[in-house]
Parts: C-alpha cells; sequence; structure tokens
C-alpha cells in the first residue's frame, strides 16, 4: 500500500513537472519558430541560443507587481487563473504516457490511473477549463475583460460539441473509453494501422476543436488583441496574467497528447515487437516516441498560428455549428455502417 | 471505512454548496455553488460506482449547462440591489410551507433504515450495462425522448428567429 | 402504437415541408394524419397490446383516449385554421404540436414511470414554447415563463415521487408496482407514500387543480387564442387520463393514503374555479377558471374509484372538450371581429349572427350541464359513480358548485341575447369554422342522446 502511494506519488510528481517543463519551452519554441518564420533570430540573450529565456520570463513574472482592481470581486479575480491552471493539469492523468516498466519483478505502469471512463474524463476536465476564463473575466469587472470571457466560453462550448461528436465515432470503432485500451489496440503488427487511418475525418475535426479548445489561432478570438485590449486577462498582471498564458501551452501539451494516444497510436512505435529489444527498453522507447508525436502537435500548433490569420467570430460560429457538426454526425453514420457491414460480411 | 467519510465529506459539501446556491446574494456566488453542488453529486455517483453517469453529469451539468447559466448572469450583471423586495407575509408563508415539506420528507425517512431495499446489480453503472439496459429494457424511452429534444430544439429555434415578415 | 408512429412521423415530416417548400399542402395532409390516426389506433380496441418491455399497455383505455385525443386535435386544427394562415413559423407549430399530440398519446397509453415523465415532458415542452409564440406581446412572454417555472417545478416533484417509489418497489413498471402494494400490503415504508403524494402533486399541477391551480388563469389568458383552447381540451384530457391510469392502475388499493388529500383538493377546485369564475370580465380568463372547475368535477371519478369511473371520466372528458372546442371558436371569431376578448364583445350577438349565439349558448348550457346536452350526462355519470362508491359529501359540494357554475355560464348567454352592443354590424363565419361548429353542435346533442352506449365502452 504505502509503495504503491510513493509509486504513485513519483509519477504524479513527474508527469507535473514534466508538463510543467514542457509548457516552459513550448513558449521558448514559440517564440524561436515566429522568428523563423519571420525571418528573425528570435531570443538569443539569455544562455546559449536564448535556452534560458523561459526562467527570464518566469522571474519576470513573478517580480513584476500584483494589481488587484479595486472594483474587481476578489475572491473570484484569484479563482479565475487557479481554476485554469488546476483544470490544465488535471488530464494529464488519464493519459497512458508509456507501458508498464518492470523494476525488481514489479510492474509499474507509466499511466497514473486507468479509469474506464478515461475518454469522458478527459472531457468533463475540459468542460469545467471554460470556467477559468469566464470567472476571470467577469471578476475582472471590465467590459473587455468579459466580452473576451464570454467569447471564450461561447466558442468552448460551441466546439466541445463537435469534439465529443468527433469522439463518439472513435468510440464506436473502438469499443471502449479507457485511453490505455485504445492505445493498447493502436499496437504495431498484422496491419493494426493507428486509429488516424480509419477516421481521418474525425481526427481533422478533433484537431480542429482542440486549436478552438485550446484559444490557439485561427481560433483565439478571446484575447485578440486588436478588438478586446487582452481579452479576458487584461486586468491581471504578474504571476496571475503568468498563469492564464501557461495554462493555455500546457493545455497544448496535454491536448497534443491527447491527439497522439487517441490517433496516433500513443506510446506505439512501427515494429515494436519485431525488433528483439527487451521490455523495459520497448517502454523507453515508447515514452520517446510519444513525446516525439506531441513535440510534432505542439510545433503544428505554432506552424498554424503564424500563418493562418485569425477568423471572424461569425465565421468560427459557423465553421463550428454549420460545417463541423454535421460533418462529425455524418462521420459517425458513417462509423456505424463500415461498422455493421464488418459484423455482417466479416472483413 | 475510507468510503464512509468520502461519502461524509461529500454529503457535507453537497448540502453546504446547495444551502449556500439559496443564502449568498451575489447570483454569480449562487451558480458557483451549485457548480460545486453538481461536482459533490457527481462524487456520489462514483461512491455508487457509476463512473459514466458521474462524468456525463459533469460534462452536462457542470460543463455545459452552468456555463449558460453564468452566461446570462452575466450578461444581465444581476447585483442585489435589483432583486425585488418580496412582502413579509410571502416569505413567512413560504417558509411554513416548505417547512411542511421538508418535516415530511425528513419523516418518511424513519423506519426507512430497517426497509428491505430491492437488490439491483450493483455494476448497473457501467458504461456496457448501462447500455445495455438502454438499449434493450428501456429502448422506447430512449427513442422518445429524441422526440423530447427535437420538441426542444424546435421550440428554441421558433423562439430564437426572427420574424420573417 | 402505431398511431404514436404516425403521429411522430407526420410531425417530422411538418419540419421536412418547410425545407422541400410545400408548406401550403400540410394542412390537409395533418388533417388525414389525425384521421388515420383515428383509424389506426381503433384497429386495436380489444386487442390489449403490450409494447417494448411493457413500457406501453394499448388497453381499451389507450384506445379510446388516443381517439378522442385525435379527433379533438381534428377539430382543433379546423379551428386554428385562420391562425396558422396568420403565422409565419407555420411548421414550427405544426410540429409542436403534433409532438405534443405524441406526448399525450403517450399519457394514455403508459405503462411504465419513465414513459409516463416522457410523455408530460413532451406534451408540456412543446406548450411552454407555444403559450410564448406570440414574441413581442409581453402577456404571451408572462404566460410562456410562468408556466415554464410552474410546470418545471411540478416535474421536479413527480419526479421526485417517481425516484421514492422506485427506490422503494425497484420497479417503474405499474403493474409491479401495484403487485408490490398487495404482497406487502401493512409493512409498506412511508417512503413509498411520501413518493405517491409527491406524484399526485405533480399531476395535480398538469391538471390544474386547487391549490396548484395558480399558474392556469395567466397563462391560459397571455397564450394566444388557440393555444389556450388546446390547453383547456387536449392537455387536460390526456393529464387526466394520465393521472386516473396512474392511480387506478397502481395506488387504487391504498385509497386511504391519499383519498382524504384528494376530497379536500376537488371541493378546493369546485369553489376557488366556480366562484372566481363568476366574477372575471374577460371570457378567456372566464373559460381558464372553468377548465379548473371541471378539473374539479373530474377528481370525483378518481375519487370514486371504481369500475364506473373510467367510463365516466372519458365521457366526461369528450363532452367537455367538445363544448369547450365550440365555446373557443365563436370566442376566437369575435376575437377577430372586434379585438376584445371581454364580455361585452358578445353583447348584441343574438342579432348579429344568431347561428353564432346559438352555438355559444349550446356550449354554455353543455359546460353548466343542463339537460339534453353532453354535459349534464357527463355530470351526472360522474356523480353517479362517486355515488356508487358512496362519496356523498363531494358530490353535493359539487351541486352547488355546478349551480354556482351555470350563473357565469348564463352570463354570456345573457350579453348574447339581452344586451346590445355598440357595434351592430354583422359577424361572418368562414366555411370551415361553420363545418366545425355544426360537427361539434351535432356531437354534443348526439353524445347526450347516445351516453349510454360510450359510458360502456370502458
Amino acid at each position: 500500500m504505502i509503495s504503491f502511494l510513493i509509486y504513485k506519488t513519483i509519477l504524479v510528481i513527474v508527469i507535473f513537472a514534466v508538463s510543467l517543463v514542457v509548457a516552459m519551452y513550448s513558449t521558448y519554441g514559440e517564440r524561436k519558430i515566429a522568428a523563423f518564420m519571420q525571418d528573425r533570430i528570435g531570443p538569443n540573450r539569455a544562455g546559449p541560443f536564448g535556452i534560458l529565456q523561459p526562467l527570464a520570463d518566469g522571474v519576470k513574472m513573478f517580480m513584476k507587481e500584483e494589481i488587484i482592481p479595486d472594483v474587481s470581486n476578489k475572491a473570484l479575480f484569484i479563482l479565475g487563473p487557479c481554476i485554469a491552471m488546476l483544470t490544465a493539469c488535471m488530464t494529464g492523468v488519464v493519459i497512458p504516457w508509456g507501458d508498464a516498466i518492470t523494476i525488481g519483478g514489479e510492474k509499474y505502469s507509466l499511466q497514473i490511473t486507468d479509469i474506464n471512463i478515461g475518454v469522458l474524463y478527459m472531457f468533463g476536465v475540459l468542460s469545467i477549463g471554460v470556467y477559468g476564463v469566464m470567472i476571470g473575466g467577469w471578476a475582472s469587472n471590465n467590459k473587455f475583460s468579459l466580452l473576451g470571457a464570454i467569447r471564450a466560453s461561447s466558442q468552448m462550448i460551441s466546439y466541445e460539441v463537435a469534439m465529443g461528436l468527433s469522439i463518439i465515432a472513435l468510440v464506436m470503432m473502438t469499443g471502449t473509453i479507457s485511453l490505455k485500451e485504445i492505445t493498447e489496440q493502436q499496437a504495431g503488427g498484422n496491419w493494426n494501422m493507428w486509429n488516424v487511418v480509419y477516421q481521418p475525418v474525425g481526427f481533422l475535426i478533433f484537431l480542429i476543436c482542440a486549436f478552438a479548445e485550446t484559444n490557439r489561432t485561427p481560433f483565439d478570438l478571446p484575447e485578440c488583441e486588436t478588438e478586446l485590449v487582452g481579452g479576458y486577462h487584461t486586468e491581471y498582471s504578474s504571476m496571475k496574467l503568468g498563469f492564464y498564458l501557461f495554462a493555455e501551452y500546457i493545455n497544448m501539451f496535454i491536448s497534443s497528447a491527447v491527439i497522439a494516444t487517441l490517433y496516433f497510436g500513443g506510446y506505439n512505435f512501427p515494429f515494436m515487437h519485431d525488433l528483439g529489444l527487451s521490455e523495459n527498453l520497448i517502454t523507453i522507447l515508447g515514452v520517446v516516441a510519444l513525446f516525439a508525436k506531441i513535440f510534432f502537435f505542439i510545433f503544428l500548433y505554432m506552424w498554424v498560428r503564424w500563418t493562418v490569420p485569425r477568423f471572424r467570430y461569425d465565421q468560427l460560429m459557423n465553421l463550428g455549428w454549420k460545417i463541423l457538426i454535421p460533418l462529425s454526425i455524418g462521420n459517425i453514420m458513417l462509423t456505424g455502417l463500415i461498422t455493421l457491414l464488418r459484423q455482417k460480411y466479416h472483413f | 471505512m475510507m468510503i464512509k467519510y468520502i461519502f461524509y465529506f461529500l454529503a457535507f459539501v453537497s448540502v453546504f454548496s446547495a444551502l449556500m446556491v439559496v443564502v449568498s446574494k451575489n447570483p454569480v456566488h449562487c451558480v458557483l455553488y451549485l457548480i460545486m453542488c453538481f461536482f459533490s453529486i457527481a462524487g456520489h455517483y462514483v461512491l455508487l460506482n457509476a463512473q459514466f453517469l458521474a462524468a456525463v453529469h459533469v460534462i452536462v451539468y457542470a460543463g455545459a449547462i452552468m456555463v449558460l447559466f453564468l452566461f446570462v448572469i452575466m450578461l444581465l450583471n444581476l447585483n442585489t440591489q435589483s432583486e425585488p423586495h418580496k412582502s413579509t407575509w410571502l416569505k413567512f408563508a413560504a417558509a411554513i410551507t416548505s417547512g411542511l415539506l421538508l418535516v415530511i420528507l425528513v419523516g418518511t425517512l424513519k423506519g426507512s433504515e430497517t426497509m428491505v431495499m430491492p437488490v439491483g446489480n450493483p455494476n448497473a453503472g457501467l458504461i456496457k450495462n448501462l447500455g445495455n439496459t438502454l438499449f434493450k429494457d428501456f429502448l422506447l424511452p430512449f427513442e422518445v425522448s429524441s422526440i423530447l429534444f427535437l420538441v426542444a430544439m424546435v421550440g428554441a429555434v421558433m423562439l430564437g428567429k426572427k420574424e420573417i415578415k | 402504437m402505431k398511431s404514436l408512429i404516425l403521429l411522430s412521423g407526420l410531425g417530422v415530416l411538418t419540419l421536412l415541408s418547410e425545407i422541400f417548400n410545400f408548406k401550403r399542402k400540410i394542412f390537409p395532409v395533418v388533417l388525414l394524419g389525425l384521421l388515420g390516426t383515428i383509424v389506426l389506433s381503433a384497429m386495436y380496441w380489444n386487442t390489449n397490446k403490450h409494447y417494448f418491455n411493457d413500457m406501453m399497455f394499448f388497453d381499451n383505455y389507450a384506445v379510446a383516449f388516443t381517439c378522442l385525443i385525435s379527433f379533438i386535435a381534428f377539430a382543433w386544427f379546423l379551428l386554428s385554421q385562420n391562425y396558422f394562415n396568420e403565422e409565419t413559423n407555420l411548421t414550427d407549430h405544426f410540429a409542436l404540436i403534433l409532438f405534443a399530440l405524441v406526448g399525450a398519446v403517450i399519457m394514455v397509453s403508459y405503462q411504465n414511470m419513465s414513459m409516463l415523465f416522457l410523455g408530460i415532458e413532451t406534451l408540456s415542452l412543446s406548450l411552454y414554447v407555444l403559450a410564448g409564440s406570440r414574441k413581442n406581446d409581453l402577456h404571451s412572454n408572462e404566460a410562456a415563463l410562468k408556466y415554464f417555472l410552474m410546470g418545471a417545478f411540478a416535474t421536479g416533484f413527480l419526479l421526485f415521487g417517481i425516484a421514492l417509489i422506485y427506490g422503494v418497489t425497484g420497479s417503474f413498471n405499474l403493474q409491479t408496482i401495484a403487485n408490490y402494494i398487495t404482497l406487502n400490503s401493512g409493512n409498506i415504508p412511508a417512503l413509498f407514500y411520501t413518493g405517491v403524494l409527491l406524484m399526485m402533486v405533480g399531476m395535480a399541477f398538469k391538471i390544474s387543480a386547487a391549490p396548484f391551480h395558480f399558474w392556469a388563469p395567466d397563462v391560459y389568458q397571455g397564450s394566444p387564442l388557440v393555444i389556450t383552447a388546446f390547453m383547456a381540451t387536449i392537455v387536460k384530457t390526456a393529464a387526466f387520463a394520465a393521472f386516473f391510469r396512474l392511480f387506478f392502475t397502481c395506488f387504487s388499493t391504498i385509497e386511504s393514503v391519499w383519498g382524504n388529500i384528494i376530497f379536500v383538493m376537488a371541493i378546493l377546485t369546485l369553489a376557488v374555479g366556480n366562484i372566481t369564475a363568476t366574477y372575471q370580465e374577460s371570457v378567456k380568463r372566464m373559460l381558464a377558471y372553468s377548465s379548473i372547475a371541471h378539473a374539479g368535477y373530474m377528481l370525483l371519478a378518481i375519487l370514486a374509484m371504481n369500475k364506473f369511473s373510467a367510463g365516466s371520466i372519458l365521457f366526461y372528458t369528450a363532452a367537455y372538450s367538445v363544448a369547450s372546442i365550440t365555446a373557443f371558436t365563436v370566442l376566437s371569431i369575435i376575437i377577430n371581429k372586434s379585438n376584445n376578448e371581454a364580455i361585452d364583445a358578445f353583447n348584441g350577438l343574438g342579432k348579429r349572427n344568431p347561428f353564432l349565439a346559438f352555438a355559444m349558448t349550446v356550449a354554455m348550457l353543455s359546460l353548466a350541464g343542463i339537460p339534453p346536452m353532453a354535459g349534464f350526462f357527463g355530470k351526472y355519470y360522474l356523480f353517479n359513480a362517486a355515488l356508487q362508491s358512496g362519496q356523498t359529501t363531494i358530490v353535493l359540494v359539487a351541486v352547488l358548485a355546478s349551480l354556482v357554475g351555470v350563473y357565469y355560464y348564463f352570463k354570456a348567454i345573457i350579453a348574447m341575447y339581452f344586451k346590445s352592443g355598440s357595434d351592430s354590424s354583422p359577424v361572418e363565419v368562414s366555411f370551415i369554422h361553420k363545418l366545425l361548429l355544426v360537427l361539434t353542435l351535432v356531437l354534443i346533442f348526439a353524445m347526450g342522446l347516445m351516453s349510454d352506449f360510450v359510458i360502456r365502452l370502458l
């Protein structure tokens, strides 16, 4: 019992720390990539290649003066960024970061908990994530903040629907909503492909919705600076602002992990069981593979951000309700049809 | 034993937050307490081994419906002053009637501890069993509820759309 | 069951008609569909079919009420023909009404409490919206909001009741619950009784029995007239049929628990409905209170709870609905003409259009319960059923109440024949309305004459 607790605690801390570090270096990566795409150099002062820049930013955030507006609702003003940060970190619990590692005959799974409603849990956490933005924006008692909060929440609710529907098609195919089982089903061999091969439309919808849910460009209307100053975090300063910004990067990391798990085989990599490697090595290589996939998607986020312009608000809503939702319903029906035909004709 | 304490904790949270929903002056606080209440109820579902229900409860109620609530309240910018004043008599009557209801409800619990409860399948809340129940025993209500949702949708569209002259 | 599928299909068809642009042709299609529903359900007479794990049970009671509801709906569509011509959201209205009918059919044929709940919700949800369908009219908004809030609250009670009963018996099935009561008589936990009472509260709200009637007058007055007619006839019929079905199948053996409460409720409803109706100026509001009063009469059948009850409820609801449809038709013509729903609008109608005045008179007399109209026989059989179970007190109260009722129904008649209004131009009646009025008038008399036959159906 005690060893179990210790192992889980260590796992939680490691995953938490990894999320933070990845998020930190995403900010660095973002700036470097932006610089590359705009033919600039980007941060290069703090350390070699500016590698210490995120640390410097962090210190700056902590050191800045902390301002809580007089007319704001203080408790809620503080609660907002806390919720944003909390929900950002919560999803990591159900993601299978790797297969089990065997130490001294004991198997230690690299997933914190394999609840049998993994996908739904992820979804539940996602759906409460919107409160961080809403509460913060409202409590600031600032019109721009409120508008940003309202935009954020309506956007997130709208895209949640399409996202859920796209996952339903996937779940119909896999027959389980445990993330661990979904990953295991995608293990290599015997022409067993990653889910993205079977669910290309679902993957696209999910990807677009993930962009919207993380409030990333081209869907970053809640904080679009040309219209709303800073959006929902206009009034925030110091580390509370840092929390919001940080939560966005953690969300990016986690959603990339989810995409990789659901559609790109998670910690599986091609020929993983054909190379004659030891179990532990396969697990470690699996973790590396998963992170490679994650980094690719984080890169995709940034790539899109610096190439695609921002949508107009009505375009955003039209895309969500009039294109993505019908499309995902069609995808569900198609999946159902094919599942039925497969059962009947065994192919 | 552990589960017993968790139950008491959750029960306390749900009752406390439900009370705060009624007592709070600020409508936004009310909504936030209600969300808290929903979370603790979802916790109860988990204790009853109905994880699917718990997750759906959080997604649908806390994640969607309450957001809309919060949305409307934030836009209306309700505050304590705009609440209409109710007459003392009305409050008095309301207190008495709801007090009576409380007495009745608490009274019914008397003797229920010795009651023989029908025992169902403890795993009924798991997603597979739930699906089987829904699509076998309760197929008709399940399908009829789609009519119910269609009605709600048609109604919402009708009330929402502009009058075309 | 086939009738249910036909109705739902019809609802979906009306929605599709908006897309494929055959809006104008949908009216006759709906009328035909309703006739088809009557035929389809009548074909199942005496078959007693169970459907889907006993979710629905089409016994004769269900079949009779399905036919009745479809027929009233048919008449109602004729009545509201003008209304639909002016309406911009035509298809939405049709669809909502048809889905409400689906709910009503479920409510008269359920055998499982989950179906009861879904039926009630489908019916109510459509009506919440329809009550508020005049978006620019404050009264309509008020009606919708009031109806919705109160209705949701009542549904909460109903659900709580269902949950408690499920907790004790472990079943939603009416027959299983009834068996539970007979098996465990004597040591049923209090939880069960509370469940019964809470369900009763929920149902009493739906039939607008006092003291749960407060929503009714405002909602009836604020809603568009044809929607009020729908609520006063079809909704009331369905709600009552559901109430009776629940109590007759499930709780008839524990009458000692709820008998007294319904007794008090019936007296209150009779008193409040009839007495308040006497000092109403608006005819629409008067009809609202009269519909409350009629709920009071119908409660007698539940109190009686014997083999005559079902038949007398069927007859009473039929008689009441037909008379109400007549009254609402006349009222809608008058309102169209003078844009005034006060009782003065009827002044001199006897000269302006004798046919309309005659129709209104017959409707009022039938509602008041004057022989040889159907309403009289309806009351007669109800009172008879109650007397068979020894409920003398309540019958006495009901008779007194109907005497009060005569007073306000006659107010309209007096206005039509003995008062002269400022406007004396003749009132024109469209062909369809004439047809409808003739049909209902014939029915009011015919039902009076054939009452024995209808009663023996159930």
